[in-house]
Order: C-alpha cells, then structure tokens, then sequence
C-alpha cells in the first residue's frame, strides 16, 4: 500500500473520536473514559504523520 | 504580585524579543526582505525548527490557556475531544502541504487567494477570499487583542489598564511585523510558543503537586463531579454543539490563510515535514496541558461566578508562585501577540497581491510591497479600534470566523482533485458561504437544529460543484496547474527513488 494512502488511518480515527466517546464511554466518568481515549488518539495521529511523512525528503532544485 | 516586577518583565521579555526580530533580518547580499516574497515568504527558505513553533505559536492564540481552560471548566472532557478533533484536522497538511509547495515554487504565489485565483483564472475569486478573510479575521483579531486587555487588567489587579494592555499588544505586533516581515515574526513566535509551553507546563505541575497529584486530581474529579469526565457531560458539549465546533476547526490548516500561507514557506519539503511534526508534539503536549489547567480548576475552586475565571483564579492561587504567574501573563500576551501579528501579515499581503493588484494590473513588485506594508498598521489600528469598542457586531463576526472561513475549503480540495471545478463555482461558494453563515449567526445560528458550524461547509459544498457542473471551467489554467503538481513532485520521487540509500532500504 503506499504510504499517502496510510491518511485514511488518521480519517477513521477521527471517526473513533466522535462515535466512541458518545457511546462506549459515555458512562465510564474516570480518567480511563474518553479522557485516555483522546489523549490516545493524539498520539495515534503524532505515529501516523511520522509515518505518512517519512517520505518527504529533501528537494534541491538549484 | 507587584507593579514593578510586572513591567520589569515585560521589558526584559520586550528587549529579548526585539534582539531576535533583530537578528532575523537577513543581510542585503543574500536577497533580503525587498521583495512580496522576501518579505511576506522569508524567500521560501525557512526552516523546519523555526516553521514549526511558529506554525504553532500562530495556531495556538491566547485561546488555549484562557477559552480552552475555561471550557474544560464548564463542559469538562469534551473540551479535550474538540481540540483533538481540532489538532486530528492539521493532518491535512501532510496531504495538501506538498502540493500547495509544489505549485507556490512554481508560479510564485505569495498568498492562497492568488494560487486560487490563478487556478480557476479568476481575479474575482482572490478579491472574494481576500476580503472575506478580512471581514472575519480582523474582528478575531480585535476579540484576541480585548481578551489581552482583560486578562491583563484583571491578573495585574488594575495595575495594567485595559486601554494600556491592548495598545501595548498592538504596538508589539506592529513591530514584530516591520523588522524584518515574515522572518521577524516567525523568529518571535519561536520565542513566544517556547515561552508559553514551558511556562503553561510548570504551572500545571505545579498546581496537579499542589493537589495531590494526577490520580488524586482524577480521584476528585470522578467523586466531586463524574460528569466532567465524560461526554455529553455537564451538558456544554451535545452531539450537534461538538459537530457544530469540530467540523469547522477540522479545516482550520486549509481555511484560515496566516496557516495556509505557511506551506508556501519551508524550504524543502524535509522542513515542511518538521514543521508538522513538531507542529504536532507541541500541539499535543500544550492541549493536554491546558485542558489540565481547567480540571485542576474545576477540583480546586468549583464554584466560580464564570469559566473564564479559571485561568486567572488559577495564576492568582497560592500554588502558583508570583514570578510565575508573570511569566505565564506574558506567555499568554505573547500568545496573543504571536496570532495577530501573523494575521496582520498574511491580510496585508492578500490585501495588496489579490486586491491592489489586481485593480490596477502592471503594478510593480516593489509598489506591491510598499502596499503590504502600509496596510499591516491600517489592520492593527483597526482591530485595535474595534477592540477599544466592544462592538456587539465585532463578537458576531469574530465566533463566526471559523465557521464563516470553511468558506473557502470545497473551492481548495477543488483546486487539487477537481478539475471540474470553475471559477464560478468557487467564487459562489466563498461570497455565498460567507453570507450565509454571517445571516445564520444574526439570527440566532440555527436552522433545522443544526448551527453554522454544520451547515457551512454543506452549503459549500453544495454552491461549488453545483455551480462548476453548470459552468465551464478554464482548461489551460487547470491544466498548467495540475503538470506543475504533477512535474514537481514527480521530479521528486525519481530523486528518491534514484537515491542510494532508498534503494538499499528497499531491498
């Protein structure tokens, strides 16, 4: 698969991010609720740039 | 804290500053600021250190350690999922970064109205976004610069006028902007965004020590008020409100041109790529942060008057030690100051490129400049008027801005993989969008039970491919436009591929 194609990860965690919150840990009211959650998915989308990115190389046109 | 070490900081913060905006300036020899993207651009040579923390510093306004404090306080974890949401969104820079890049070194375009306006052939189309983001971001601007004022005031006990805080905001941003352009602003905002997360940072440790610590906070948090911990909640954060705040904010990175500007800037795309990177480990790390400031609020004193108290009551607690809370009311001011001056810029640069410009063709680069630059104070002292008034009208378009600049967004995407897509397509979408949001916002925002925040980028969505599909679009600008993507970033993959070590790491 190529790499860019790797950005509809970063879309469904978005997704995630509005529909599990909402419904699976819309009674959980400790710091593992929705607050790991998103604090979870922040570092999901930091690893899934890091990776989408690796191929960004350096571009010498002079 | 006392009025002297107040003002003593701010000079010390003030002559650390101004030494760097200094130093930025880049020497005659090498090109300089004397041209729209010398000074507007930094040359298309910045690198990806500085990109980044003034990618953030500019992002992140004096709203996070006040708004997104306070919203935690009042509608609790939900605060956190709209910024992520938020933070999720500037992932499109990894998609659209390159190709905005790509085209701005090809034609030389200084802002996103121009590469618009190139692309679906169309004056009409830069003037429309350019004085669309005026009409929402000067306002945004102006709330920013009164949010400084009374942050100011109320921290220092009066001991900082409102008036004396705005205009000192205004006269710093002013300053920042005249330096030396975009080089002296960028280098500034790296200063400012390392002030404000390490100050933000000290201060939430500080204070979650002061209670006890983390699972002590939580343990609180989850007895006093369980509701915070989850959504929606206290009631703030309803599904449709989350939809209605997180949708716009999603497309801040394409929406809003002192952010999209900046991927005309780096000067490789190595450099774009750590300028979204570290864009992303600072975001992350100053969101957590603050959304921390406002639980620690809510566990310490949970009944205050309102929710924009909990910063400043925070500051002024015993837990946070004086020199501190100086440091931190400068980290904020400085957030501020690091937002508008970006602002200031990228207007007057659309302002003259996309507006004068194209009223009077023919016009020289070196006019243009002289444009740019006297529009930047004509922006401030507007935002700086319209802060000192308080007009009801000013608050409507500032909320509105993020909503009203998804205007821009479908004409953008279009700009990149429609080719359909035409000039009068995308100027309907902008001006209609626009003027739809600002009516839903007059009268009350909200239509079929859904806000602004919803509808807008429906409504243009719906105007741009229903208008391109009923009108023609100009061939020979689509065309040059998608071989200059294709010629550039292709150019770049047979580099990499003929590249050694990439060949080695393929095997």
């Amino acid at each position: 698969m190529k790499r860019s194609k790797w950005i509809w990860l970063v879309w469904a965690v978005v997704l995630l991010s509005y529909l599990v919150p909402y419904t699976l840990l819309s009674d959980v009211s400790r710091w593992y609720g929705s607050f790991l959650f998103w604090a979870v998915a922040g570092v999901a989308i930091i690893a899934l740039n890091v990776f989408i990115t690796t191929d960004f190389k350096e571009h010498s046109d002079d | 804290m006392t009025e002297s070490l107040i003002w003593w900081s701010i000079a010390i913060y003030l002559l650390v500053a101004i030494g760097i905006a200094i130093l930025s300036r880049q020497r005659p020899a090498k090109g300089g600021s004397e041209s729209m993207s010398g000074y507007f651009l930094g040359n298309r040579q910045m690198n990806g250190f500085v990109s980044a923390l003034s990618y953030s510093a500019t992002t992140y306004s004096a709203f996070m350690m006040v708004g997104l404090a306070g919203l935690t306080y009042a509608g609790g974890v939900g605060a956190f999922g709209f910024e992520i949401i938020y933070f999720a969104g500037v992932s499109l820079v990894a998609v659209f970064g390159p190709k905005f890049w790509a085209v701005g070194k090809k034609f030389g375009y200084v802002t996103p109205s121009e590469m618009l306006s190139h692309r679906y052939h169309s004056k009409q189309v830069a003037m429309a976004v350019s004085i669309a983001s005026c009409i929402f971001l000067i306002p945004y601007s102006a709330v920013q610069l009164a949010g400084v004022g009374y942050l100011l005031q109320g921290i220092t006990d009066g001991a900082i006028t409102f008036t004396t805080g705005v205009v000192l905001a205004t006269v710093i941003a002013i300053f920042f902007s005249y330096i030396a352009g975009i080089r002296s602003v960028m280098w500034t905002d790296s200063l400012q965004a390392i002030m404000m997360i390490v100050a933000s940072t000290l201060v939430a440790f500080l204070v979650i020590q002061n209670l006890g610590g983390f699972g002590a906070l939580f343990d609180t948090l989850a007895t006093e008020h369980p509701q915070s911990l989850t959504v929606p909640g206290p009631g703030l954060f309803s599904f449709v409100t989350f939809l209605g705040l997180t949708i716009p904010w999603f497309f801040f990175s394409l929406s809003n041109p002192q952010v999209s500007q900046r991927l005309f800037m780096p000067s490789s795309l190595r450099s774009m790529r750590h300028m979204l990177i570290g864009f992303l480990v600072f975001g992350f790390i100053y969101t957590l942060v603050s959304v921390l400031w406002g639980f620690s609020a809510l566990a310490a004193f949970p009944s205050l008057e309102r929710a924009d108290l909990a910063t400043p009551t925070l500051l002024a607690s015993e837990f946070v030690p004086p020199v501190l809370g100086v440091i931190v009311m400068i980290g904020i001011m400085a957030a501020a100051v690091s937002t508008i001056d970006s602002i200031m810029l990228t207007l007057a640069s659309m302002v003259s490129r996309d507006v004068y410009a194209n009223l009077k063709p023919s016009v020289s680069e070196k006019r243009q400049l002289l444009v740019g630059k006297c529009v930047v104070p004509v922006i401030a002292l507007m935002a700086l008027a319209f802060a000192e008034l308080q007009l009801d009208l000013i608050a409507v378009l500032s909320v509105a801005a993020s909503s009203g600049l998804v205007a821009m967004v479908p004409a953008l995407i279009g700009a990149f993989y429609w080719k359909r897509g035409t000039a009068a397509g995308a100027l309907t979408s902008v001006v209609g969008t626009s003027a739809f949001v600002l009516l839903m916002y007059a009268t009350g925002n909200s239509l079929l039970g859904l806000p602004a925040g919803v509808w807008g980028i429906v409504v243009a969505s719906v105007l741009f491919v229903g208008v391109s599909l009923v009108t023609k679009p100009h061939q020979d600008s689509t065309d040059a436009f998608f071989a200059a993507i294709a010629e550039e970033l292709g150019t770049q993959q047979r580099r990499t591929a003929n590249d050694p070590a990439t060949k080695q790491a393929a095997h």
